[in-house]
C-alpha cells in the first residue's frame, strides 16, 4: 500500500488543529483585549534513500497579532484603554509581571486596583493601593488622583500611576495563560526543571515607558477579524475535504492493485 | 474528536450568558435605582503542543511552536456604578440619592440590605417602608397628626403638626458607602447585600464624607443605557452566530470523513 496515505492524513489532522485556534479566535471574539493568535502550516520533508515524495505537513502559531482593537466608549472611570502601542502591568499568579491590555479594572475590598480576572495592577513602585475617595480620576499616562473622603473638592491628592510599558513586540509572546509576557519567561517557565517544579523563576521587569498613553472610559475590543477568520474556517474545511478525497484515492488504488493481484 | 467543537462551545455558552446580562438590563429599562450589569470575558488556558524552540534534530530548533487557546470564559458580571437620570414625582416620600450612598432597609431576616431606591410609603403604624414592606433603617415614626414631611438633603426629616407652629424632627435618615460597591450582592428587588468583596458600609450624614445628598420629591432612574444595550445584543448575536458556524464546520469534515473513507 501507498505510505502517501500518511501524508494526506498528516494534512488532514493539521487541518483540523488549525481549526481549532481558529475557533479560539472566534470564541474571543468579543472578549476585552484579547490579541489574536495567527496560524500557519509549514512543510516538513522527510527524505530518505528514495524519490523525495515525503513532506508532511506541520501547523504552528509563529506570533499573535499585537494590533489594536478598537475603542469603545463605556464612560466608567475605572475602564482604561491604552492608545496606540503599550500595555499594562499586571502581577500574574507566579509573582512575575505580565502585561495585558484588557482595562476593565476594579477596586477590591482593601482598595488594590485589579483586573476584572483579579491581578493586581502595577504602578510605579508595586501593586496600586486607592484610598478611600469620594471622586477618581485616571490620566492620560496613568496618573491616579483622587479627592480623598471628606476632603473639600480643589483638594486632589495624587496616589500612584500605573505602570505603562512598551517592549519590543518582537520579544513579546502570550503565555498559557493567556497575558502577554517576554519570550524569554515563557521559555524559561517551559524549560524549568521538573526538579524544580514549583519554585519561582525570575522574570524580566520592563522598563516604564512615558510615551504610552491611556484612555479612561475606554475599553478595548478584540483586535479578531472575524470576518477573516471565517474565510480561514471555510479554507481550511475545503483543504481538510481535499486531504481525505485524497486518502480515499490512496485507498481505491490499493484496491485496485489487490484486484489486480487476486489469483482467481 | 475535533478540539474546534469544544472551542466553540465555550464560545457559545460565554455569548449565551452575555445575551443573558443584556437581556436583564433591557428588562429594568425602567427600574427605579436599577444598576446595569456586564459580564466580562477571559481566554481560557492555552494548550502548549509544540514548545518553541524544542530541538526538531540534533543541530536545528523549531523556529515557532504551537500553543492552541481552549475558548472563552465569562469571568464575571460588574455591576456598573453610574448614577442614572434624576426624575421629579413631587411625592414626599420619594428619596434619591445624588451622588453615592445607599439605604438601609431591615430584611424580614433581621439582616440590613442596601438599595438606591428610594421610593419608599408608610405603613399602618406609621412607619416609613419600601413598596415590599420592609422597613427603613434608622427607623422614621409619622406621628398619627403629621401634616407636610420634610426630608432635607442632610437625611433630617421632620412633620408639621396640625395645629402647632413648630416642626417636629422625627429623625436622621443615614446612609452607608462602601469601598468596592461592585462587590455587593445583588439578591432582587433592588436590594444589594454586603459580601466580603464589598467591604463594610460606613454609615454617615448625606452629604459629608463623599456620601451624596439626598433630593426629595426625586427618583433615580435606571441607568441603563438602551442603545447601548442594543449594540452589545448586536454584536453578542453576532458572535454566537460565528461560533455556532464553527460547530457546523466542524461537524461537517467529521461527517465528510466518516462518509468518504
Amino acid at each position: 500500500m501507498d505510505k502517501g496515505l500518511y501524508i494526506a492524513m498528516s494534512g488532514a489532522k493539521q487541518a483540523m488543529t488549525a481549526q481549532q485556534g481558529h475557533a479560539n479566535n472566534l470564541a474571543n471574539v468579543n472578549t476585552t483585549g484579547f490579541k489574536a493568535d495567527l496560524h500557519q502550516a509549514r512543510s516538513m520533508p522527510v527524505y530518505g534513500q528514495h524519490f523525495p515524495t515525503r513532506a508532511y505537513a506541520m501547523t504552528e502559531n509563529p506570533a499573535t497579532d499585537f494590533a489594536g482593537g478598537s475603542m469603545i466608549q463605556t464612560g466608567r472611570d475605572l475602564d482604561v484603554a491604552v492608545k496606540g502601542e503599550g500595555w499594562l502591568v499586571v502581577q500574574a499568579p507566579d509573582g512575575n509581571e505580565a502585561f495585558t491590555r484588557d482595562g476593565g479594572l476594579q477596586i477590591d475590598v482593601n482598595g488594590v486596583l485589579r483586573t476584572a480576572s483579579g491581578l493586581p495592577v502595577l504602578g510605579d513602585g508595586g501593586p496600586i493601593v486607592l484610598p478611600p475617595a469620594s471622586k477618581m480620576a485616571i490620566g492620560g499616562d496613568g496618573t491616579i488622583s483622587v479627592v480623598p473622603l471628606g476632603a473639600p473638592p480643589e483638594e486632589v491628592v495624587v496616589v500612584d500611576r500605573i505602570r505603562l510599558v512598551n517592549p519590543d513586540a518582537r520579544e513579546l509572546g502570550k503565555g498559557s495563560d493567556g497575558l502577554i509576557r517576554f519570550r524569554e519567561d515563557i521559555d524559561a517557565v517551559l524549560n524549568a526543571d521538573p526538579a524544580l517544579a514549583g519554585q519561582p523563576v525570575e522574570g524580566r521587569v520592563a522598563e516604564p515607558d512615558g510615551a504610552v498613553r491611556i484612555a479612561s472610559g475606554f475599553l478595548e475590543t478584540s483586535n479578531v477579524n472575524a470576518v477573516g477568520e471565517m474565510t480561514e474556517i471555510m479554507s481550511l474545511s475545503r483543504q481538510y475535504e481535499m486531504q481525505v478525497k485524497l486518502m480515499g484515492t490512496f485507498q481505491e488504488n490499493s484496491e485496485s492493485s489487490a484486484r489486480l493481484l487476486q489469483l482467481s | 474528536m475535533h478540539g474546534a467543537l469544544w472551542v466553540s462551545k465555550t464560545g457559545l455558552s460565554a455569548q449565551d450568558t452575555a445575551l443573558k446580562t443584556i437581556s436583564n438590563n433591557l428588562a429594568n429599562v425602567n427600574t427605579t435605582g436599577f444598576k446595569r450589569d456586564r459580564a466580562m470575558f477571559q481566554d481560557l488556558l492555552y494548550q502548549i503542543d509544540r514548545q518553541p524552540g524544542g530541538l526538531s534534530a540534533q543541530d536545528s530548533t523549531l523556529p515557532s511552536g504551537l500553543q492552541i487557546g481552549t475558548g472563552v470564559r465569562v469571568v464575571g458580571t460588574q455591576k456598573q456604578w453610574t448614577e442614572g437620570n434624576l426624575q421629579v414625582t413631587e411625592q414626599p416620600l420619594d428619596v434619591a440619592i445624588n451622588g453615592k450612598g445607599f439605604f438601609q432597609i431591615l430584611m424580614p431576616d433581621g439582616t440590613i440590605g442596601y438599595t438606591r431606591d428610594g421610593q419608599f410609603q408608610l405603613n399602618a403604624e406609621g412607619q416609613v417602608v419600601t413598596p415590599e414592606g420592609y422597613q427603613l433603617q434608622p427607623g422614621l415614626d409619622v406621628p398619627e397628626d403629621a401634616g407636610v414631611l420634610t426630608i432635607g438633603s442632610d437625611g433630617t426629616v421632620s412633620v408639621t403638626i396640625v395645629g402647632e407652629a413648630q416642626l417636629q424632627g422625627i429623625g436622621n435618615l443615614n446612609t452607608v458607602q462602601f469601598i468596592n460597591p461592585a462587590g455587593l450582592e445583588a439578591i432582587g428587588g433592588n436590594l444589594f447585600r454586603e459580601t466580603n468583596a464589598s467591604g463594610a458600609p460606613e454609615e454617615g450624614v448625606p452629604g459629608l464624607n463623599g456620601l451624596g445628598t439626598l433630593i426629595q420629591g426625586s427618583i433615580e432612574t435606571s441607568n441603563v443605557e438602551v442603545v447601548e444595550e442594543m449594540v452589545n445584543m448586536i454584536t453578542t448575536q453576532r458572535a454566537y452566530e460565528m461560533n455556532a458556524k464553527v460547530v457546523t464546520t466542524a461537524d461537517q469534515m467529521l461527517q465528510y470523513i466518516t462518509q468518504n473513507l
